[in-house]
């Protein structure tokens, strides 16, 4: 399974990249938009619309994904 | 001069708050300049901002040309290219009843056959920006259906080239049928030559406006697009087609991220003042006799989007929600509209068609994000019998698989209780079923993973585990697990088992 990452084109838009979290009923996508914005979709439970949707500037993206894989430490 | 500036000013400014409230309400933008103009033109009574709307008209054709260059240079052609049959097929229903349709109602109203297809272009091309739009703003970027829209809407822009290029001779109205395939022909020999640009010059073009200095790349950008625009208006095409093409060319050199980045505010600003002046125009008395026809217009628009719609889900294998998405997404018109009525304008046709397009995008922009929010109830009254007839509809659900090869399911269920390639005597973990022949097979955890020689052997996509109680459905191409629902019993009557 792609190392549980999916990735498809969004024709005009950008990447819509799809994340498994080992659990069916719980799903993340990310969509990379052109211009850098980031539209991160979550899923968590088993109706296919998503539970919360952020829109997220370049800047902000980069910092939760900064925390999120564990590069960025605040004592 | 600096009157002009001030009026020039208060009105953009006008403008921009307009749009800015009907964000608010979830409004597209393009109406709200356009009203703008209307409201404070020569022919409306109240206050007069500016009286002589061609006093803008130099700004206004700037607009309507980056407008095209952005368009083409954002072009994504590869992956229209890798994009696959069936999403011509896709498009092609769509831009062939939309068009068709457009054209029809265009004869039908008499105004004359040039007036008749200017509509067929301004009803059939949805606008890319508004379906863009209500597409981030509804949260529906990862539905199953989103891929197929932004196809859709991708080919309607290449479409759009070549309805220009077919467009502009018989507007500017050749005395003979004999003339009029000539200056088709010059249009579209242009066209071809500006297509060999693009796969063989597009290097030197980048030479050209090359710079490692933004300043000087936007200015030799800015330069480029206006003079191969012109002289492509000067050889009887419109400037808008040449703009479209040196776009392409240009989206083919090393230099388009930079250029794309850059063309985009000058885009959004000469573009607004392009759609105000096209609201300049319209004298508000005109809009009440064209009231009935823009009305049909819309319900046919709306019909004709629907059915498309239907098409596409069919195609791919959607349900019904989705093929309400579809159709009820890419039903806003805007910019494309309002330039096919601005090129009818400048040849002197009929000068009903300014007001009926204005009114007809007005409705539409209003009615299109308040449709495609209320999918789920066009959904709830499709009949399955419509889409593919073996599956059973979840019908109001979103389907969010990443998957694109739900119309190759045909069997959902098997009375075969051993893998077909091993015996009955073989041994295997668990068993596959494709979804596509009904053949069984042994998984990927058994010595023998049949059902994945079975897909190497014959391309069938998608296999659904046999295992009781599982009921899930994966696709080798994708390498995606399909989500539910997506039809069928088998969750229901595997469970019994």
């Amino acid at each position: 399974m792609g190392q549980g990452v999916h990735v498809q084109e969004l024709m005009g838009i950008g990447k819509r990249y799809d994340i498994d979290t080992g659990d069916r009923s719980t799903r993340v996508s990310v969509v990379v938009r052109r211009d850098g914005t980031r539209d991160l979709y979550v899923f968590t439970s088993d109706s296919e619309e998503p539970t919360a949707v952020l829109e997220l500037d370049e800047e902000h993206a980069r910092k939760i994904g900064a925390v999120l894989a564990g590069t960025f430490f605040e004592a | 001069m600096h009157g002009e500036l001030l009026s020039l000013g208060a009105l953009i400014l006008i403008a921009a708050l307009i749009a800015r409230l009907g964000r608010r309400f979830g409004l597209p933008t393009v109406p709200c300049y356009m009203i703008a103009g209307i409201v404070f033109g020569p022919g409306t009574p109240g206050p007069t901002l500016i009286e002589h709307p061609e006093d803008l008209s130099l700004l206004a054709s700037l607009g309507l040309v980056l407008l095209l260059f952005h368009l083409g240079v954002e072009f994504p052609v590869e992956q229209v290219l890798g994009s696959g049959r069936r999403l011509f097929v896709a498009a092609g229903c769509y831009i062939g009843l939309n068009v068709t349709a457009g054209l029809v109602f265009g004869l039908a109203l008499g105004w004359g056959v040039p007036e008749a297809l200017v509509l067929a272009g301004a009803l059939g091309i949805s606008s890319s920006a508004i379906a863009t739009k209500l597409l981030i703003e509804m949260r529906r970027l990862t539905n199953a259906e989103t891929p197929v829209i932004l196809g859709v809407i991708v080919i309607e822009d290449l479409f759009l080239a070549f309805y220009l290029a077919l467009l502009q001779p018989v507007l500017s109205g050749a005395e003979s049928p004999l003339l009029l395939a000539r200056d088709i022909g010059i249009s579209f020999g242009f066209l071809v030559l500006l297509f060999a640009v693009a796969r063989y010059g597009a290097r030197l073009i980048g030479a050209l406006i090359h710079s490692h200095e933004d300043e000087l790349l936007a200015i030799g950008m800015v330069g480029l697009v206006a003079l191969v625009a012109g002289l492509s208006a000067d050889v009887g095409l419109s400037d808008a087609i040449g703009a479209l093409m040196i776009g392409l060319v240009v989206s083919r050199t090393s230099v388009r991220d930079r250029v794309e980045r850059l063309v985009l505010p000058l885009r959004d600003v000469f573009a607004a003042v392009f759609f105000v002046a096209f609201g300049l125009s319209i004298n508000i008395a005109d809009l009440g006799p064209v009231v009935v026809p823009v009305l049909i217009a819309v319900v046919l628009t709306v019909l004709t989007n629907v059915t498309s719609g239907f098409i596409a889900a069919r195609l791919y294998g959607f349900n019904q929600r989705a093929a309400a998405n579809i159709g009820l997404t890419v039903l806003g018109r805007g910019e494309f509209s309002l330039i096919l009525a601005t090129l009818a304008l400048a040849a002197g046709l009929d000068e009903r068609v300014g007001p009926f397009v204005a009114l007809y995008v007005l409705i539409l922009a209003v009615l299109s994000p308040l449709l495609a929010s209320q999918s789920r109830y066009l959904a709830r009254v499709m009949p399955d019998r419509l889409l593919n007839p073996n599956w059973r509809y979840v019908r109001e659900e979103t389907i969010s698989t990443a998957c694109t090869h739900l119309d190759q399911i045909r069997i959902e269920n098997t009375d075969i209780d051993y893998c077909q390639a091993c015996g009955e005597d073989g041994e295997w973990v668990e068993l596959r079923l494709c979804t596509s022949c009904g053949f069984v097979g042994c998984c990927n955890d058994s010595p023998n993973r049949h059902s994945e020689a079975h897909f190497r052997e014959t391309e069938h996509p998608i296999i659904e585990s046999l295992q009781p109680g599982q009921g899930w459905e994966y696709c080798y191409v994708d390498e995606t697990l399909v989500r539910e629902p997506m039809g069928s019993n088998r969750s229901e009557s595997r469970s019994e088992n």
